[in-house]
């Protein structure tokens, strides 16, 4: 007992003095819960900051492992900022894992930033499980809809600035310079998706409608019976009748979801499935805000046409 | 002439009230003007005013108000929770809800059910309620969370169900210098299955070294752990914990005089975005009921290979091994003097588990435990392996279905053979069908 209790001494001791002094604090360092608010947060922050992500492009941002390497970049972080609706609930026990009180619950660190989103999807009935894995606040897929770009800059914008408010207007000249580009791309993916406004499409997982919405395209099904519940073979059945019935040319998969499942149905209904960015680094190409959703709309453009 | 005289007359007595109403009415209107040029004022300003406050960022006024540094004082100084209440919307919790079901079967011998020598004791040959877990937890201020979980289940084969408070405790967050503390009733942190609840582990039953060292229930204490995440460039966590020591089969002394002290290193591995190792070291250590030392040292290691975009693992091994260093009195008569002497005596106890999952589809998965377990004072040892698979239709509903084949040594004749029975070698079969309802925390590595 003696022994074990004096190693154990010992393993703290030397840890401890491991422990570096303060760190250098002239980069605010950021966490992200998802890479699209990364990407946002490098636009705003430029030379300023310095964020990670917790969940990378390719992955399904509703279920993530939590690693302890989670922990570690939450550990150091002066701000988290979040997605929110309840997409990524599972940042709290990494967060509660990491021994950092500035972005705990309710303190200033933590920035949500679907404040302000005028949300998609909200349920207007009584909400539970038989819905599938339903988000009870709405759809919380909002960040890749180029439209909503100003407001989720603008939290972000207040998020940094509560942790460097003389820095404020220097974040806020990156904004607006970077919505300045973004305008400029809107108007090219706007002109891209014109002609199809009205086409109707089939999604695997809901989580488009923001976007398809922004450019006037139909979301005519979903792959999966509920969200989160795998598709039953009758429920693929209905789906390729309607597809045919209604002449749908695309389902567009995540690129973490069963991309040969909906390759499957897309064949048999004489469709094309369209693997898109889900998030910022989900495919090649798409590792910027501006760049993911470009390959998005080229690619739906394409199998639309 | 006279009748118009007489009209002018009455024209000049009808519109002599008439000028001053003219007057009057001129007035009117023009302070009518004057207050409309008023109002007009007062709404540009008040339009100029929102102009320029819509032109402010409104975070500061609705994001929370920075969180002062945390100093004794800070801890010490009372606070309102209620006062959270009271912001918010009507019919809003302030804490999240969830129930986990776990339902067992298990088929053995009835030789075995005669020995109560199975995996759950007294529960042969019997479909129960193993944990029926009401669980709320949320945040109790900005400061600090709060766990609270009821169980519900079968013990005995009277079908009598037991409700105790499995855990409640509460979590400070905001320590400095890196550290948390849990204070309350709890799972302690010992390895990596003591933690997990009964429907959260990845086999029906709790790995045989975990029940024969800390008993049916695991290493479950009231008092206070700590945690502290030093600021490295790799992850290691450091706990500290001092507890009652309540727990029967390892301790059992139930007093903070000779407290149950306990701690724990871990430290994690990423090598790359597919591969994850968790090492880990733990120690408890306190008095038995006869107050006597005892000392279990834990090392646990697990790994899992994610493909990348998997949603799930495909290879999860993980092992845990124990060692128990214990006195105990053992009552005889070495001298042969007619007279019962009291000896103390010391025994080294091991044992260990390995397990190894592989899941192929996001609902299917299969594996095995090996089980290889000394017991803290009975002689012998025993081994098991068992198989299973698992099928999840979803998230929240989860059926399996194991085997598992036990083998004990010859010198546990005397703890294994009871009624007339014997359990030296069993073999068993098990359903599990479990479920959650509402809120459900992630789970960690």
């Amino acid at each position: 007992m003696r022994h074990a209790f004096v190693i154990l001494v010992t393993a703290l001791a030397v840890i401890g003095s491991l422990v570096p002094a303060a760190p250098a604090a002239d980069r605010i360092r950021v966490v992200t819960t998802i890479p699209d608010l990364k990407a946002l947060t490098d636009e705003v922050g430029g030379d300023l900051v310095e964020v990670e992500s917790l969940a990378r492009g390719t992955q399904n941002a509703h279920e993530l492992e939590i690693r302890p390497s989670l922990m570690l970049k939450l550990r150091r972080a002066d701000l988290l900022i979040e997605n929110g609706l309840e997409l990524d609930s599972w940042a709290e026990v990494a967060v509660q894992g990491a021994n950092n009180p500035k972005i705990v619950r309710g303190a200033p660190g933590r920035v949500d930033a679907s404040r302000g989103i005028q949300v998609l999807d909200v349920p207007a009935t009584r909400v539970d499980r038989s819905m599938g894995d339903v988000h009870p606040h709405g759809n919380p897929h909002y960040s890749l809809d180029p439209g909503l770009a100003p407001i989720i800059t603008e939290n972000i914008v207040d998020g940094l600035a509560r942790f460097a408010p003389e820095r404020r207007q220097v974040f806020e000249k990156n904004r607006q310079a970077f919505l300045a580009r973004l305008d400029e791309a809107m108007a090219r993916w706007s002109r891209a998706l014109e002609p199809l406004k009205g086409a109707k499409v089939v999604v695997y997982h809901p989580q488009w409608i923001y976007v398809l919405n922004r450019f006037g395209l139909i979301q005519a099904a979903t792959l999966e019976d509920r969200p989160g519940i795998p598709a039953s073979p009758a429920h693929l059945t209905r789906v390729i009748r309607q597809m045919k019935e209604e002449r749908i040319r695309v389902i567009i998969v995540e690129p973490w979801n069963d991309v040969k499942l909906a390759t499957r149905v897309a064949e048999e209904a004489g469709a094309k499935a369209v693997v898109l960015a889900s998030m910022v680094g989900g495919v090649k190409g798409a590792d910027s805000y501006i760049g993911a959703i470009d390959h998005n709309v080229n690619a739906l453009a394409q199998a639309l046409r | 002439m006279r009748a118009l005289t007489l009209v002018l007359v009455l024209v000049c007595v009808a519109l002599a009230p008439a000028a001053p109403a003219a007057q009057d009415a001129a007035a009117e209107a023009a302070a009518l003007k004057r207050e409309i040029e008023q109002l007009q004022k007062q709404l540009q300003s008040v339009t100029d005013r929102l102009q320029r406050l819509e032109a402010q960022p409104p975070a500061a006024a609705q994001q929370p108000a920075p969180q002062p540094g945390i100093s004794a004082l800070d801890i010490a100084r009372p606070r309102q929770p209620f006062g959270l209440y009271q912001q918010r919307g009507a019919g809003q919790l302030l804490f999240d809800i969830g129930i986990a079901g776990d339902f067992v079967g298990n088929l053995t011998q009835k030789n075995v059910e005669k020995a109560q020598g199975g995996s759950f004791p007294g529960l042969e040959n019997r479909f129960f309620p193993r944990e029926i877990e009401l669980s709320l937890f949320g945040q109790i201020d900005p400061y600090a969370s709060a766990v609270v979980r009821i169980e519900a289940g079968e013990e005995e084969r009277t079908g009598d169900i037991a409700v105790h408070l499995a855990e409640a405790y509460l979590t400070l967050l905001t320590l400095p210098f890196g550290t948390q503390a849990r204070i309350g009733q709890m799972r302690n942190r010992f390895g990596w299955s003591n933690e997990i609840h009964e429907h959260d582990l990845p086999w029906v039953d709790r790995p045989n070294v975990m029940r024969n060292f800390f008993g049916s229930e695991g290493l479950q204490e009231q008092g206070m752990e700590a945690t502290f995440v030093p600021d490295l460039p790799f992850y290691v966590e450091a706990l500290g914990g001092i507890f009652n020591g309540d727990n029967e089969a390892a301790f059992g002394a139930g007093t903070l005089r000779v407290p149950l002290v306990t701690g724990r290193v871990r430290t994690f591995l990423e090598l790359g975005d597919e591969h994850a190792l968790e090492l880990g070291m733990s120690v408890a250590s306190g008095q038995t009921s006869e107050h006597l030392p005892s000392t279990i040292l834990g090392w646990e290691g697990r790994y899992k290979y994610r493909p990348d975009g998997w949603l799930h693992p495909l290879i999860t091994v993980t092992g845990e091994a124990l060692y128990s260093i214990r006195q105990f009195n053992v009552e005889g008569d070495p001298n042969g003097d007619g007279i019962t002497d009291t000896e103390k005596r010391r025994k080294n106890s091991w044992g260990f588990y390995v397990g190894g999952e592989v899941q192929p589809w996001r609902r299917w998965a299969g594996g095995f435990r090996y089980d290889w377990s000394q017991f803290l004072q009975t002689p012998g040892l025993e081994q098991a392996i068992e198989p299973y698979i698992s099928f999840w239709p979803s998230e929240f509903l989860r059926f399996r279905l194991a085997y598992k084949h036990t083998a004990r040594t010859t010198q546990t004749r005397d703890a294994f053979n009871l009624n007339g029975g014997s359990a030296r070698t069993v073999d068993e079969l098990f359903f599990q069908a479990s479920f959650i309802l509402g809120a459900h925390p992630a789970h960690p590595f």
